[in-house]
């Protein structure tokens, strides 16, 4: 394994090992780590500032932690991170995938207003089964669970037949 | 406080190493679902190895907080779905789109306002839809002890399985460049 093939990303099994060391850091010290959460939290501070009689009166929003919570923290953080990973790279960071480019062509609006769908479905469905990818499928998992298992299961089928779908051949952008 | 501080550790911490995978980065994702890109799917599959190793030790010395979510079969499978779909399309997480916001990708950034705006719509129909589509079809909090009724086999189980699965994502899976 003295090839990085992920080059100039890491290499998979020391990240792995990385990863699963912050996780059992975070199982250790707070309990399943979760981001789909932080939205939950985010929501829940901005409507306790302009409706509180609202944010109190839905379950969603009295079943999670406000915004002062380790699971607001937490999706902070990765924003942070995000910010000096990416300044410290070497690959330049792009606005829109060069795979989209190739099928869709250059128009932002159309890329901007896919991936705000895109968001809007994954964070419904996250919140209707209770996680995301962290929070149902890596959290659970690693806990043993079914449902971790079975939402992986889901969630990989899904996303591989909508990218076929959506990168068909025949949806190639020419100019 | 303290939880504020560890919360912010965890999430930076995170956050790097799935930048540094490449996670962050929708267009490897796409490849990654259009199996032209193995190393993020056997990274997830290994991490759930590991980690599972890892929390096993931290429980047999008595450490740990762990809380299994029910399996509810239409509701888990139907977020399932939604989010595949949502997914696919974004090549986004709830993880991921955080970090890449802080990374200065735009596109992150419509899907972090998109996943506010599916957030409170859920949150607004909790009340109809929890009842409806989660509770009747729940099995409750179900693990793979429950199936092998021993610990040690059912971590052996889980172990075995992703191995396989990292395994089939090499054979299966092409390599694009770039």
């Amino acid at each position: 394994m003295s090839k990085n093939n992920n080059a100039p990303y890491w290499q998979v099994l020391p990240s792995a090992i990385a990863l699963a060391g912050i996780m059992v850091f975070i199982f250790a010290t707070f309990g399943p780590p979760a981001s789909s959460s932080g939205f939950v939290t985010t929501m829940k501070g901005f409507f306790l500032q302009v409706a509180p009689e609202y944010a109190e009166g839905k379950a969603h929003y009295r079943m999670m932690p406000g915004p002062g919570s380790w699971l607001m923290a937490f999706v902070l953080g990765m924003a942070i991170c995000g910010f000096i990973a990416g300044r410290t790279f070497r690959q330049k960071i792009e606005d829109m995938p060069k795979i989209w480019e190739q099928h869709y062509g250059a128009s932002r609006a159309k890329r901007y207003a896919t991936t705000f769908l895109g968001g809007f479905l994954i964070l419904f469905g996250a919140r209707l089964a209770g996680g995301c990818t962290l929070g149902l499928f890596l959290s659970g998992a690693t806990q043993l669970s079914l449902s971790g298992l079975y939402f992986g299961a889901v969630i990989f089928i899904t996303a591989m037949l909508t990218a076929r779908w959506v990168y068909s051949p025949r949806r190639v952008h020419h100019d | 406080m303290t939880d504020i501080w560890l919360g912010l550790f965890a999430g930076t911490a995170f956050g790097f190493v799935i930048q540094r995978i490449g996670a962050t980065n929708p267009h490897k994702m796409a490849l990654a679902h259009l199996m032209r890109e193995p190393y993020i799917p056997q990274f997830m599959l290994l991490v759930v190895i590991f980690s599972a190793l890892g929390l096993f030790a931290l429980e047999a010395s008595g450490g740990g907080t762990t809380r299994v979510l029910p399996t509810s079969l239409v509701a888990t499978g139907l977020g399932g779905v939604i989010f595949g779909i949502g997914w696919g399309c974004s090549g986004y997480c709830p993880g991921t789109c955080w970090a890449a916001v802080g990374e200065g990708r735009m596109d992150a950034v419509f899907t972090l306002l998109g996943g506010l705006a599916g957030t409170v719509v859920f949150a607004h129909l909790h009340e109809s839809l929890i009842p409806m589509l989660y509770t009747p079809t729940s099995l409750g909090q179900l693990t793979l002890v429950d199936w092998f009724g021993h610990p040690g086999a059912a971590l052996g189980f889980l172990i075995i399985l992703f191995g396989v699965g990292v395994l089939l994502v090499g054979r299966f899976w092409s390599v694009q460049n770039g």
